[in-house]
């Protein structure tokens, strides 16, 4: 570097149009005395051809983002609502690609946006850099207004004269010299302390105004959108039903899935029912839930007719390892549930009809638990 | 090739298409005769009116940059003129392909209501009043334009320019008629408020790439020697705007009719895009959209003009087959396509082309009389 280049960083030249600098660039490019740069107060197209500068890789990477913005957003969506977890909305298959299409443009036009801004910004133009030379010359105030600078700027042997007579030849209005400002590195150690502070002084105040608004000032409810929503509420008054109700009776006549009625006058009547479930392990397990949730209070954890409540109350439930209900058909058990018997209600409202005959598999089970056979045993 | 070889080959292909045509009308029936009349109809109105919009946009919006190209857009929408015939002709499609025009659909309680506007003469009355309005833009933009060559006078484009609101008033209602009446009203029971706008979009984009490629013609024999990679551009770039707008409302059209699933308007889409008509429409979102879209990315592809010459030819093409697609499903499935088609390919063609070139013979190729021609020709990115 001569000494030269080290006093001065650029000669600055102002021109008076757009075109003027367009007209002015091959000449001064022609000399060769350093680096080129324009200056302008808005962009103006074919400059930076005109420059000899490379091709921007911008518009490549905004393509390659808003590409893997759209199929990230196809595989997110799809494995969201077909594959982890799969709900059916408005009649439509779990993988409606249809569905997916609005999400993966907007997620390809964030990707592509924030590529392209800060992709410019913070990789092209390599900011945050503060004091750039050109922002402390007299000219900005033109070049942010009506002025279109061209700029030679030092690079290697810079001859600052020879610039100034190429600009004046190719006809500068103004010519000015900046003086040489060497360019700090953006991420010191002091940068980044002062940037963490900074953000954690603003995490902090942004807290405590939020919990303040919160607990000291009830009249502004923050986001309280999904607790007063138009909706109605289990136990609650609405004003939307005529008795004032949030919570209505079913409409006459309504039968709910499971809870067919029986049509049974007396649990006798039950006799010619078969039972529709198989005896396997998990219908059992389902009966012995049931069973110990309604019946072993009364009936005994054994169904023997001896239980918490017997000793507490003096009842007499009954024995259902009697030999009477083990030669009942299934169907009349099935039937005392439903009707009831003696001092047992129903418990038709209780347990749908798969319960029932459930525990009436779990009950011959335990019949056949205490009547156990040689057989039994091999 | 020589301008008389070129005109022979092209008199001898509309001739031959011209064949084809009638032999169509008593080969393959009346259906299908009209089918393709009103598709090639649809076509050449809906460039027409493309172009028509880009001249009256100009107008509009005081644009500088579309001045020295503008005499081209006014060219095509003075096939408006010649297309009254041919609109008026498609009037003879009413009963045989609609429907909705039928005696018998007057007991159909869905369209109880409608009987009176889709009854022949009602519509006919639509048809002919509208092919009637859209030669007064006609008159007063394009005719005006021309006489300016000759006279100078600025005041045709301050006049311009004052009645172009207008004209956009008469444009959005003349193909929102198109739409309602040659498409929806193929299928009555069918209704999309948007399909007024999917046309617009198709013309548009329509008229925009036969510019580029009357742009490319005149270029190639040095008649337009002003216009430069900007003006190009600017072209390709609005080619490529609309190319997007187009994919978008049609997809917009099918996702709410998909998600809301209501019976009298899926069943339409169930005729166009199940079984048989699936490829053809797979084939038109990539012709319409995926392929023009990609080819136009690149900065630099929308100003190079062999881009953009397979680019328009692609769009052009892709216009007939979505008007194939919106129309040829009433004749039911398979898609038809043999020699009928091909035939009515070459007749309008042919005759569009004709038409064009001695249309472009005569006068100038720029708007000479325009205050702002210079301020276009300087035009920079």
């Amino acid at each position: 570097m001569t000494e030269s280049a080290t006093e001065s960083f650029a000669v600055l030249g102002l021109f008076p149009s757009a075109d003027a600098l367009m007209e002015a660039i091959p000449k001064v490019r022609a000399s060769s005395l350093g680096r080129l740069e324009a200056y302008t107060p808005y962009p103006v197209h074919g400059v930076d051809q005109a420059l000899g500068q490379r091709r921007s890789p911008l518009g490549g990477m905004v393509f390659i983002m808003g590409v893997l913005g759209a199929v990230a957003a196809l595989l997110f969506q799809w494995w969201v609502s077909a594959v982890d977890y799969p709900l059916v909305t408005g009649g439509k298959a779990p993988s409606s690609w249809q569905a997916f299409v609005p999400i993966m443009f907007e997620v390809m036009v964030l990707f592509a946006t924030f590529t392209a801004g800060l992709g410019m910004l913070l990789l092209l133009n390599r900011l945050p850099f503060f004091g750039h030379p050109v922002l402390g010359s007299k000219a900005i105030r033109g070049i942010t207004r009506d002025r279109f600078a061209l700029a030679v700027e030092a690079e290697g042997e810079f001859d600052p004269a020879a610039a100034r007579a190429a600009l004046e030849a190719a006809g500068a209005l103004e010519i000015e010299i900046l003086p040489a400002h060497p360019r700090e590195p953006a991420f010191t150690a002091e940068y980044i302390q002062r940037s963490a502070a900074g953000i954690f002084v603003a995490c902090v105040v942004s807290g405590l105004l939020m919990y303040s608004m919160v607990k000291l000032m009830p009249a502004l409810p923050p986001m309280s959108h999904m607790l007063e929503q138009p909706r109605l509420d289990p136990q609650k008054p609405s004003a939307f039903f005529k008795d004032g109700h949030g919570m209505q009776l079913p409409v006459a006549g309504t039968v709910a899935r499971g809870f067919l009625p029986s049509g049974l006058a007396a649990p006798e009547d039950g006799a010619r029912l078969v039972n529709p479930l198989p005896m396997t392990s998990a219908v059992l397990a389902r009966g012995r839930t049931e069973y110990q949730i309604r019946c072993t209070v009364c009936h005994g954890a054994l169904g023997d007719g001896v239980s918490t409540l017997t000793a507490a109350y003096g009842a007499k439930p009954a024995n259902l390892l009697a030999p009477a209900v083990r030669a009942d058909p299934d169907g009349v058990i099935y039937g005392t549930i439903v009707l009831g018997k003696n001092a047992m209600p129903s418990y038709a409202a209780d347990l749908p009809e798969d319960a029932r005959w459930a525990v009436v598999h779990y009950v011959r089970a335990l019949q056949r638990a205490q009547n156990a056979k040689d057989e039994d045993l091999k | 090739m020589s301008a008389e070889r070129s005109t022979k080959i092209l008199w001898s292909a509309t001739a031959l298409g011209g064949a084809g045509v009638a032999a169509t009308f008593f080969v393959s029936g009346a259906p299908r005769f009209w089918a393709n009349w009103v598709v090639w109809f649809l076509f050449l109105f809906t460039l027409a009116l493309g172009a028509l919009f880009l001249v009256a946009l100009e107008h509009l919006v005081s644009a500088r940059w579309s001045v020295p190209l503008r005499r081209i857009p006014e060219r095509m929408a003075s096939l408006l003129l010649p297309l009254c015939a041919v609109g008026a002709c498609a009037l003879g499609a009413l009963p045989a392909l609609y429907r909705g025009t039928r005696p018998a659909a007057a007991h159909d309680p869905l369209l109880a209501g409608k009987a009176f506007w889709l009854s022949v003469p009602f519509f006919s009355a639509r048809v002919l009043f509208c092919l009637a309005l859209g030669l007064v833009p006609l008159v007063v933009l394009v005719r005006g334009s021309l006489r300016q060559d000759v006279d100078r006078d600025p005041r045709f484009t301050v006049r311009a320019r004052r009645f172009a609101p207008v004209c956009m008033a008469i444009f959005a209602l003349l193909v929102t008629q198109a739409a309602f009446d040659w498409i929806s009203g193929l299928d009555p029971g069918w209704y999309s408020d948007v399909i007024g706008v999917y046309l617009f979009a198709g013309s548009f984009l329509s008229g925009l790439a036969a510019t580029v490629l009357a742009v490319i013609y005149l270029k190639g024999r040095g008649r337009l020697p002003a216009i430069r990679f900007d003006h190009t551009y600017n072209l390709g770039a609005f080619l490529f705007g609309f190319i997007v707008f187009w994919a978008y409302i049609a997809f917009a059209q099918y996702m709410l009719m998909w998600y809301a699933n209501l019976p009298e308007e899926v069943v339409w889409y169930q005729a166009h895009i199940d079984g048989a008509w699936l490829p053809v429409a797979l084939l038109l979102g990539l012709v319409h959209f995926f392929v023009p879209f990609f080819a136009l990315v690149p900065r630099d592809a929308k100003g190079d003009l062999k881009r953009l010459r397979w680019v328009a030819l692609v769009v052009l093409a892709a216009h007939w087959l979505d008007l194939y697609w919106l129309v040829f499903p009433e004749l039911g499935r398979p898609p038809l396509f043999s020699w009928p088609e091909l035939s009515f390919a070459l007749f309008f063609v042919g005759a569009t082309l004709l038409w064009m070139r001695n249309a472009m013979e005569k006068g100038e190729d720029m708007p000479v009389g325009d205050p702002f021609l210079k301020e276009g020709l300087e035009f920079r990115l």
